[in-house]
């Protein structure tokens, strides 16, 4: 394998891709507020909100086991990780062998697990509540999610991120073949799914019973709240990045130069503001499911992906 | 247009199809669905057009344009104004669950596309996917058919159907004849226009819906 992304590389794409989290959330309630015809919070609220809670005391509750305050630094670890997997700025394999997009998606399912298991471990109501949906919801998409990764992975060879994005090649839509069109299809359908919000979760709502990843969050408090609020944010911008890594053109391969990069940095914060704003339009438009009805919803992704998988292979 | 570009193009029409056809598959609302089936219509005029320009046969181009102007926008424009006069409820009300359903939708893309795949003699003659899919958007059709209790949405099913059947028709033979196409267009209008007074008859007549037939007793 040659080595395209040094891994000075990798580390810069990392941190930019945490650091850039919070605006990625900023910019869809942004455009929430504006279609809702409200002036809504600044761009930069996400940041506040973080500053603020790393600022705050930790309270805990007294069932809550000692491994309980462990559980944000954990997710958030192995949130921040994935980071690595994903290319932003420029494609092809990295030169360090870091993981491919099955770790991305197990890592992913890690800090699922963990955060299911930290709702359960502080004993609160809502906690299990969420916990028990969540882990009801995950099973349904992640196996859409991996078979969406594998439509698009037998066509390349691989399932390294790096390398499928330079097999994509910068031609877009125009190389598309048929199951690509399923594929996409299928990952715009789970991408509400995968990153907590309408019309499978609600990311606004602390009170109501429907909540599913904000329903676990409740027990977390001060910083460890922030480490959480932070991972989901992460979460949600390196799904973006996976979806553009999967289906667009990513920045040149051969492309070291400054130009280059900065091309395709200016390529990746385009990418994620259409996937922003397709979020923001289906919060907007949809009311959220009846919790009894996303099997249903999340199914239509399912033979969607299915079927791009069997237009590749059979 | 190269035969690769057109075979390509067929391809990603066929996908688009296919994601139309789950979509009536899943449909809860049934405007959901006469939407979908109204956009599948479309897809199958872009790919008789397509085909058109590739083989230069004129009848495909009439072909097109009557599948546009029929059973892209008569059609599902007649199915929503029933649903409008017969003020149903808007949800499909489906004999299984709708999960059920995809489930086995899932099956039957499988099946289709080992079926076709089994074909090995015939397939060279064939643009690319086109066989599979129209294989499965007819068989999802009976099931959409098969599937739900209201007259309306079977109504949608066999519009599926037929787009399968046409679809197939269209990419295999590279253009039936102008006769045979324009037969099976009015076939499908005359079956529209009965069905849809049938529907309103019986709604008015009675307040019952088809599947509420099955308990009459003479």
């Amino acid at each position: 394998m040659t080595g395209d992304r040094p891994l000075g590389l990798v580390l810069f794409e990392m941190t930019l891709l945490v650091l850039l989290g919070p605006l990625v959330t900023g910019t869809i309630q942004k455009l929430k507020a504006r279609l809702q015809c409200r002036q809504g919070a600044g761009l930069l609220q996400p940041y506040r909100d973080l500053a603020k809670l790393l600022r705050k005391g930790t309270v805990q509750a007294d069932t809550a086991s000692g491994f309980f305050s462990a559980i944000p630094v954990l997710v958030l670890a192995a949130t921040a990780a994935t980071t690595a997997l994903v290319p932003v700025v420029q494609a092809g394999p990295s030169a360090v062998p870091l993981g491919d997009a099955l770790m991305l998606l197990g890592l992913f399912a890690l800090a699922r697990f963990l955060t299911a298991i930290g709702a359960l471990d502080a004993g609160g109501a809502f906690g299990g509540m969420g916990a028990s949906r969540e882990m009801t919801v995950a099973p349904l998409v992640e196996p859409v999610l991996m078979m969406v990764v594998f439509s698009t992975a037998v066509a390349a060879g691989t399932t390294e991120l790096g390398a499928l994005a330079a097999h994509r090649g910068t031609s877009w839509i125009l190389a598309w073949r048929a199951p690509d069109f399923l594929g996409f299809a299928a990952m715009l359908l789970l991408l509400p799914a995968e990153t907590g919000r309408i019309p499978v979760d609600n990311p606004d709502t602390h009170l109501e019973l429907t909540m599913l990843h904000e329903g676990m969050l409740l027990e977390h408090s001060g910083p460890g709240l922030g480490c959480m609020v932070l991972a989901s944010h992460t979460r949600q911008i390196v799904t973006l990045a996976l979806v553009s890594a999967l289906f667009f053109p990513v920045g040149p391969v051969d492309g070291a130069s400054v130009t280059g990069l900065l091309l395709g940095a200016g390529a990746f914060a385009v990418k994620i503001l259409v996937l922003a704003t397709f979020l923001a339009l289906v919060e907007s438009s949809y009311a959220k499911l009846r919790f009894f009805r996303v099997p249903q919803y999340l199914g239509v992704g399912f033979v969607c992906a299915l079927a791009a998988l069997a237009l590749r292979i059979l | 247009m190269s035969a690769e570009t057109v075979q390509t193009i067929i391809d990603d029409l066929g996908a688009l199809l296919l994601f139309t056809m789950i979509v009536i598959v899943a449909a809860g609302q049934i405007y959901r669905a006469i939407y979908a089936v109204a956009a599948q219509s479309l897809l199958i005029a872009i790919a008789g057009g397509v085909l058109a320009a590739a083989t230069g046969n004129t009848d495909l181009w009439v072909i097109a344009g009557v599948t546009l102007g029929v059973k892209a926008i008569v059609l599902p424009w007649t199915l929503h104004w029933v649903v409008r006069r017969m003020n149903v409820r808007r949800e499909v009300e489906p004999v299984i669950p709708v999960a059920a359903t995809l489930a086995l939708a899932v099956v039957v893309v499988v099946m289709s596309f080992h079926l076709s795949a089994s074909l090995g003699s015939v397939q060279p003659a064939i643009t690319g996917n086109a066989l599979p899919v129209g294989i499965a958007l007819t068989l999802l059709g009976v099931l959409v058919m098969a599937t739900r209790k209201t007259a309306l949405t079977q109504m949608v099913g066999l519009f599926a159907s037929e787009n399968g059947i046409f679809f197939t028709a269209m990419a295999v033979t590279q253009g039936m004849p102008l006769i045979i196409e324009i037969g099976v267009i009015l076939d499908v209008i005359l079956a529209a226009l009965v069905m849809a007074i049938m529907v309103l008859r019986v709604r008015s007549t009675v307040d019952a819906d088809i599947a509420d037939l099955a308990e009459l007793r003479g």
